[in-house]
């Protein structure tokens, strides 16, 4: 935690993650991913999106980790120069949901009576139709694109975060220091800026990054089935999709990058379910 | 039916070497009689076919997909048939017929014995009542409509002749009723609404498959028409089909329906992608391939917009685009780059290939020529205004993006920014009804080249967005007016130069359909408007 | 939440009302439409004409304005009529209910599939004294969770049907093919079932009837499968509307990559072509169907678990 903790307490700290090597690995899996996004030739010198043609469909090898391409582009480095499009889709459609959801949730907790009502006959909606249609129906209104894909995600998933932000604060609204702070005068927006958000959010927060892994896994989906990425711009869910008819000839093309996406998700899950109790718990 | 001299030759030895093969004893008939080394066709057998969507509708007088077109073919005979070699009209249901000096008269005298799978006759009346319940559901006929927009209406002159007028002169309307969309369906078919049809209900034909069941998303079934004799001359053999059965399997993910056939669970596929091409070549598999007739794929300039308006900006446009590496790198070598507005495959098609060739350096004098600088990122500039364009598609063959990807990457070396925008069908149909395009991305099917009057004349399509009365419409004009080869050649030609000179569309690559056929299938052949033929389709034991 | 049944079926109505209007407005904010969606498809390329277009809008009742096309709407689907298809031009309630049977086999086998692996890694986790064993099956749901389904569903066909040739790739002959969709589909499903049913279990463990229970002499394997798999697997029940929700999302993508007729399919096509009759016939019955399944559970609940009558069925939170 702070460097001002006492040695005894860097120790517990250190025999926490020994004891946990799944989530060492997980916090190593993301840590790679997100230098992969921010300086992909740190690990790769190999052009993502020029191949060289002589070199197509080689299984994998030293000089291609995960082989290569119908056009002899590096899969590797397809991987990591994808990692940035397609975490930031993943983080804006996690946005998306969090700040519209954890809003509507907000204002139905804190305002209560019709607006409540109407804000969560919303959620109910959004909630009743399956999430996949409607990220489908929204996809096709906003146009293709790994944007719009994450944007389509990010609206199908936020009634959760709704639900969840109201439930909060309708938990915190009771608490003695809300009850006090408005006897002391504070205005509304001032109690919900300094005390609600604060003590609600909490919950909230854990449930994005839990939901991290499942819009990585969606927004590849609807890559998959054709609304996403852009060719040659490598993004996750379009890697594996465009590496279906290769399944019989070239296993790589598909494989490596299913595994990836596979691997980040089970670690921002293995990460989000600490931070969701085993820290408390010790 | 012997007319033709090598089907003479061939068929003679065939019987020759069946003897051979029984007087001897042995069953090597290799070698002989021109069949290949698979043997005599055989009757029999369930024909597996994947394709790669699911036909909304069946009935070919309604539908534009090639999923569907590919059914409807089997189901229905035409009046005429084309031929795929020299795009000649040849007699079908028709035995000959006559067509007036200004091409709006036709008149067909049918073939006797010819009948419906219901068993009534193919006679002037059936013909005449196929041809009006066609134009009575209107855009709902997607193309039939098209070849139809003259119609005035048919007479019956004797129960075997059947006049058809138009109101206009329609040239192109012979090698229409070749098609399977004015292919000819029962009275009764029209006792059924439109809807009912699209579902098989009332579907009858006289072709020589017969539609048996159709389960959406999943497959289709036709069986082999009893007793069918009536089959067009330039078909292999005569009598009935050799496939008692067809099942069009509807797979629509092309990994599936490539490894189901390597491993023998589909007998053939449609539209292989070019990624999966290799996997068919050789090992006991065949690799049909045909370039699609009619336009090809090209980037057709709206000349009323931004920098398109300048000829020699839309010139540069034509000469920056290097086709063979477009067909080289995200296609395949069965697809060939464009050497004119049509396609190869098109009758009448002018090879300009020499006018299409690369030469981006010739593309960069014509800028520099008109004042286009190169600014700071590459693109060139000219008082203030980019040398840029917007080009709107949508993703109706696979490989559309990536092809632009590339030609905005070739473009970019002449200073021109080529700008791709997606769009859904939908919204690309609205964007061209609309002329509100800079560029638009298509291509059309259609074996004639009339197919330029409809887009390109100020009187029809007009996708060029050209002023009434220019040179080009008159010319389009003459090629409609007559079925004479002699006089309309020189039109269709000229009209195809003065596309090409004036860049009014940048052709780019000829669409081509590739099938995959398992080792034991046979003989799935390409009609003229590059769907499929299955009457002599056959499969090995 | 025992709010009276009248009241929780006004709510009802009002969500299939909601569901109704969001899926007309989300499609006709759509850019074109499914006139120029079908006229302007196909490899062949289009050459209608305004007039064309004009025509056909006019003859399926798309030129009068949103607010009349919405009222008629509304006032047909009432009746359970959604109207026909724009691009088949079938019965969009009866083309939907055609493709359910489909649907249903796959998710039918696959929750069945789901319920019996994920079960057994739940209790076999707890059940264990096995640390290492416990260890192994607690880390199987989060992997069964993070593997796309349209990986695993290539990858078992790659193996099975093409490699092994054990089962058909495509088609929907008997229950050979039922096989690997429905697997494709237990995958994350079982995941979400091994998860909360593995915590709830061990919740229970927790509680002190189990001491007492184990005290009266009562055998472990008795105590375990006996007494805290039934209380266990109450919270489970909750978790209904979510499984469905992600079975159906999950037939999206397995009948596209197992070529089968369904709810998915449908449902994709229908989107892209912009068929506003057949999506809300999707949508309405999706949502009447959540609707009624929640509604069920929260009325089960309480009859089944006495101790919570009156008390708030905790909600489960999607995506666990």
């Amino acid at each position: 935690m702070s460097s001002l903790a006492p040695p005894n307490a860097v120790r517990q700290e250190l025999g926490f993650y020994l004891r946990r090597p799944g989530l060492v690995l997980s916090g190593a899996v993301i840590v790679f991913v997100l230098l992969c996004a921010v300086a992909p030739e740190l690990f790769t010198s190999q052009d993502p999106i020029a191949g060289v043609p002589a070199e197509r469909l080689q299984g994998p090898s030293a000089a291609h980790l995960f082989g290569t391409d119908e056009t002899g582009r590096d899969v590797f480095a397809r991987v990591v120069h994808g990692a940035a499009l397609s975490l930031r889709a993943t983080v804006l459609s996690v946005l998306v949901s969090l700040i519209a959801g954890a809003a509507l949730g907000l204002l139905a907790g804190s305002r209560g009576g019709w607006v409540d009502s109407l804000v969560m006959r919303v959620v109910d909606v959004l909630q009743s139709v399956p999430s996949i249609l409607l990220s489908l129906a929204l996809v096709t209104a906003l146009g293709f694109g790994t944007t719009n894909v994450a944007i389509a995600v990010g609206v199908a998933n936020l009634a959760t975060f709704a639900r969840l932000m109201r439930a909060e604060v309708l938990r915190v609204r009771t608490g003695v220091f809300v009850e006090a702070a408005r006897a002391a005068g504070v205005r509304w927006t001032g109690v919900l800026a300094r005390h609600i958000l604060p003590n609600s959010l909490g919950p909230v927060l854990v449930l994005a990054t839990l939901s991290f892994g499942t819009a990585v896994l969606e927004v590849s989906a609807l890559s998959f089935l054709g609304y996403g990425a852009t060719p040659p711009t490598p993004e996750w869910g379009s890697l594996v999709a465009g590496g279906r008819g290769f399944l019989a000839t070239a296993w790589w093309m598909t494989t490596f990058p299913g595994l990836t996406v596979a691997a980040v998700v089970l670690a921002t899950n293995r990460i989000s379910r600490a931070l969701d109790g085993e820290r408390r718990l010790g | 039916m012997f007319g033709n001299p090598v089907r003479l030759l061939s068929a003679t030895g065939l019987v020759l070497v069946l003897g051979l093969a029984a007087a001897c004893g042995t069953t090597n008939a290799a070698g002989g009689g021109g069949g290949g080394d698979a043997g005599p066709p055989k009757p029999g057998g369930t024909l597996r076919l994947g394709i790669s969507s699911n036909p909304d509708c069946l009935d070919p007088q309604q539908v534009g997909t090639n999923a569907a077109l590919n059914v409807g073919r089997q189901l229905v005979d035409s009046l005429t048939d084309q031929d795929p070699a020299n795009g000649k009209i040849t007699p079908w249901l028709a035995e000959k017929w006559e067509v007036n000096a200004d091409s709006t008269s036709f008149t067909f005298t049918l073939r006797k014995g010819a009948t419906f799978s219901d068993g009534t006759p193919v006679d002037a009346a059936a013909v005449k009542g196929s041809f009006d319940g066609i134009k009575a559901i209107g855009p709902k006929a997607q193309l039939g409509n098209g070849y139809l927009a003259a119609y005035k209406g048919a007479t019956v002159v004797d129960p075997s002749t059947v006049r058809l007028d138009f109101s206009a002169p329609s040239a192109q309307f012979l090698q229409a009723s070749s098609t399977m969309s004015l292919g000819v369906l029962a009275p009764s078919a029209y006792r059924k609404s439109p809807e009912q049809r699209c579902q098989g209900d009332g579907l009858v034909g006289s072709g020589p498959f017969v539609f048996e069941s159709f389960k959406s998303n999943q497959q289709i079934v036709i069986t082999k028409r009893k007793g069918y004799a009536w089959g067009s001359p330039l078909w292999k053999h005569t009598g009935e089909a050799y496939l008692d059965k067809v099942e069009f399997r509807v797979v629509p993910e092309p990994g599936v329906r490539t490894g189901s056939l390597a491993s023998g669970q589909l007998d053939a596929i449609t539209d292989v992608q070019p990624v999966d091409e290799p996997q068919f070549a050789g090992n006991g598999f065949t690799e049909p391939v045909r370039a699609n007739p009619g336009i090809v794929f090209n980037l057709h300039a709206n000349t009323t917009r931004g920098v398109l308006t300048d000829l020699k900006v839309r010139q540069a446009v034509l000469k920056g685009v290097n086709r063979q590496e477009v067909t080289d790198t995200v296609l395949t070598k069965n697809y060939k780059p464009a050497s004119s507005i049509l396609g190869s495959a098109t009758p009448l098609h002018l090879d300009l290939s020499k006018e299409l060739a690369y030469d981006p350096d010739g593309a960069k004098k014509l800028l520099d020529e008109q004042g286009w600088a190169p600014g700071p990122d590459g693109i060139r500039v000219k008082d203030g205004t980019r040398l840029s364009a917007k080009i709107v598609f949508s993703l109706v063959f696979n490989q559309n993006q990536s092809v632009l990807e590339l030609v905005q990457q070739q473009l970019r070396k002449i200073g021109f920014d080529l700008q791709i925008e997606q769009r859904t069908t939908a919204e690309t149909q609205q964007l061209t009804l609309a002329g509100d395009y800079d560029f638009i991305w298509y291509n059309t099917t259609r074996a004639d080249a009339d197919i330029l009057r409809q887009l390109f004349s100020t009187k029809a399509g007009n996708r060029s967005k050209l002023t009434a009365g220019n040179p080009l419409d008159a010319t389009l004009d003459k090629q409609a007016a007559t079925v004479d080869e002699a006089t309309r050649k020189p039109a269709v030609e000229e009209a195809q130069r003065v596309i090409v000179e004036q860049a009014y569309a940048v052709p780019v690559f000829e669409l081509t359909q590739v099938w995959g056929l398992g080792p034991k299938t046979h003989d799935v052949a390409f009609e003229a408007s590059s769907r499929m033929r299955l009457f002599d389709a056959w499969l090995a034991g | 939440m025992t709010n009276g049944v009248p009241r929780r079926l006004a709510q009802a109505v009002v969500v299939l009302w909601a569901a109704f209007t969001l899926s007309f407005v989300i499609l006709y904010l759509l850019p074109g439409d499914a006139v120029l969606a079908k006229l302007g498809g196909g490899e062949g390329g289009s050459t209608v004409t305004a007039a064309d277009v004009a025509r056909e809008r006019a003859a399926l009742g798309l030129d009068d304005p949103v607010v009349v096309q919405y009222g008629k709407r509304l006032v047909a689907a009432a009746q359970g009529d959604f109207g026909r298809s724009i691009a088949t031009g079938e019965d969009a309630t009866t083309l939907v209910l055609n493709a359910l049977p489909s649907t249903l086999s796959i998710t039918g086998l696959g929750l069945l599939f789901a319920v019996v692996f994920g079960g057994a890694i739940a209790i076999l986790g707890t059940y264990t004294r096995s640390r290492l064993l416990s260890q192994f099956l607690a880390s199987l749901p989060p992997l069964g969770n993070s593997l796309p389904p349209f990986w695993v569903g290539l990858m078992l066909i790659q193996v099975f049907s093409f490699d092994l040739g054990l089962v058909p790739a495509l088609g929907s002959d008997g229950f050979s093919s039922l096989v690997l969709p429905a697997v494709t589909l237990a995958l994350p499903t079982g995941a979400i079932i091994g998860q909360v049913l593995a915590k709830s279990l061990r919740t229970q463990l927790d509680e002190p009837y189990v001491e007492v229970v184990l005290a009266k002499g009562a055998g472990r394997a008795r105590v375990h499968f006996g007494h805290v798999l039934r209380n266990a697997a109450l919270p489970a029940l909750t978790l209904v509307g979510v499984l469905a929700g992600n079975l159906l999302a999950g037939s999206v993508i397995t009948e596209s990559v197992f070529s089968r007729d369904g709810i998915g399919r449908v449902t994709a096509s229908a989107v892209s072509a912009q068929d506003i009759p057949v999506v809300q016939a999707v949508i309405v019955l999706a949502a009447l169907f959540f609707v009624v399944l929640n509604l069920v559970v929260d009325l089960l609940y309480p009859v089944l678990d006495p101790r919570l009558a009156g008390r708030v069925t905790a909600k489960a939170v999607s995506g666990v």
